[in-house]
């Protein structure tokens, strides 16, 4: 039986590639219907990968047809077949190159200029960070140490990291203290530090404090301040959060900032 | 009653429209200015924006803005405060009419068709537009399939497009048909001139 398998696929080969990709697929389901779908013996592709012969021949008839494919097996035909009707339909519109995938993480956004806010990025989204944002800055406002991981990207890249460290405005009696915050918008909306990510664990609650501040220099509403925030803070906004907002005394941080030249923000 | 109005009506006021009583002010301290951004409004790359539709209250944000070009996304016009407000300032509107042939009638629950959401983005790509503003009635599932595709031009992966549709449309939370639509959108229908894209584009696409 095998050998008039192998008669049978040695016929084959003088065939053009689709009527033999045709007849193979023919041959599986024939052996396919009569074995049922778990038969490996008789099956045609494990005839020719069991057979160094048959298999070096397949390959160079392949080979044949598609030069710049070196190595691949009989599955892959399917494949190959799909490539190429891809590459006729589409190469009117192609454009010269591919566009990378990138990941931004995960709540990120533009603020202002270059200021832009997110959750903790994680490894999956270094690329973004570095190739599309090209940071200078990475403003963490978290208490706890940075992950060594996200320290060696930053040092990579080139990106400095800048904590100041705060624990969210959480009930009861927990709050951030308006002078680290101000230390932290001075961090923000300095030009030099810019393009500059800001962060906190989920870019909700602490980013989002910082962030109404920011428009609070920026002579937003309150009330698109607190739009703001709850769209960024969804589903778990705080109504404390949005008090600190409000309250933040923003004396000391617009003196620095008029000082400085750094008002108003440049869009 | 009768007295209420009489009483109203001694009071000092400015109406905005026939602009009465405007002499009538004496500025005694400066007024604690607060600016208003429109509804939704976000900052999408630099010098692009998203937002609902413009109202006079927002007028004094968007000047801010510099803006040369604010792309409409709706059939009927939008409100004629803001047509004059573009007059005004020399900021072209553009009509990226959803669907052209329903007329005035035609539902705006409506998604946008293929060809508004490329004639959008033809004029996204083009930083002559720039600074740019892109706006519907809310700002929340036709501005957010526009940006939803350029996000895909620009390789984002589509859970952080989702992730960023969904953040601008409310509580009723996103349509599944406006997904399907940035999913299955052909990114190579937008032509893109080098010379004239935005450099976080340039970037993406070199």
């Amino acid at each position: 039986m095998e050998d008039s398998l192998k008669g049978k696929i040695r016929q084959m080969m003088h065939e053009d590639s689709e009527t033999l990709v045709r007849s193979l697929e023919r041959e599986d389901g024939v052996l396919e219907l009569k074995m049922g779908l778990d038969s490996g013996k008789f099956d045609v592709h494990n005839a020719i990968s069991e057979d160094d012969d048959l298999k070096q021949e397949l390959e160079d008839l392949i080979r044949k047809f598609y030069p710049e494919k070196k190595e691949f097996t009989e599955e892959d035909v399917d494949d190959v077949f799909d490539e190429d009707e891809y590459k006729a339909q589409s190469s009117a519109v192609r454009r010269s190159s591919v566009v990378e995938e990138v990941i931004p993480p995960e709540n990120f956004s533009h603020v202002v200029g270059e200021i832009y806010r997110s959750s903790f990025p994680r490894p999956e989204n270094f690329a973004f960070l570095q190739k599309r944002i090209k940071l200078k800055s990475i403003l963490v406002l978290i208490p706890e140490e940075y992950p060594q991981e996200n320290r060696e990207f930053m040092e990579d890249a080139g990106i400095k990291l800048f904590q100041v460290g705060m624990s969210g405005n959480k009930e009861p009696f927990v709050n951030i203290p308006s002078d680290i915050l101000t230390r932290a918008l001075e961090v923000a909306i300095n030009p030099a530090n810019h393009p500059i990510l800001i962060h906190c664990n989920r870019g909700k609650h602490r980013t989002g404090c910082l962030v109404g501040c920011i428009r609070r220099l920026q002579n937003w509403s309150l009330t698109m301040i607190f739009d703001e925030y709850r769209r960024f803070a969804f589903p778990k906004a705080r109504a404390l959060d949005q008090q600190f907002i409000e309250m933040y005394d923003d004396h000391v941080i617009k003196k620095n900032a008029h000082e400085n030249n750094w008002l108003p923000i440049k869009w | 009653m009768e007295t209420d109005y009489e009483e109203d009506d001694d009071n000092v006021y400015i109406n905005e429209e026939l602009e009465s009583g405007k002499e009538q002010v004496v500025v005694s301290h400066a007024p604690d200015q607060r600016i208003v951004p429109p509804l939704n409004f976000c900052p999408v790359e630099r010098y692009l924006y998203r937002s609902g539709q413009p109202s006079p209250v927002n007028f004094p944000f968007l000047l801010n803005l510099n803006l040369r070009t604010i792309i409409w996304l709706a059939n009927e016009e939008p409100q004629d405060t803001l047509l004059e407000f573009c007059d005004a300032h020399g900021i072209q509107l553009q009509f990226a009419t959803i669907n052209p042939d329903g007329g005035e009638d035609d539902n705006p629950w409506d998604g946008l068709t293929e060809h508004s959401i490329i004639s959008a983005l033809q004029t996204i790509v083009n930083i002559e537009n720039y600074p740019l503003l892109v706006c519907c009635g809310m700002g929340r599932h036709r501005t957010g399939t526009v940006i939803g595709c350029l996000r895909r031009i620009m390789g984002w992966n589509l859970a952080s497009v989702s992730e960023e549709y969904r953040r601008f449309t409310g509580s009723r939370g996103g349509r599944i048909l406006v997904e399907l639509l940035i999913e299955a959108f052909d990114t190579h229908l937008v032509k893109i001139d080098r010379e004239k894209a935005p450099r976080w584009l340039l970037s993406a696409v070199k």
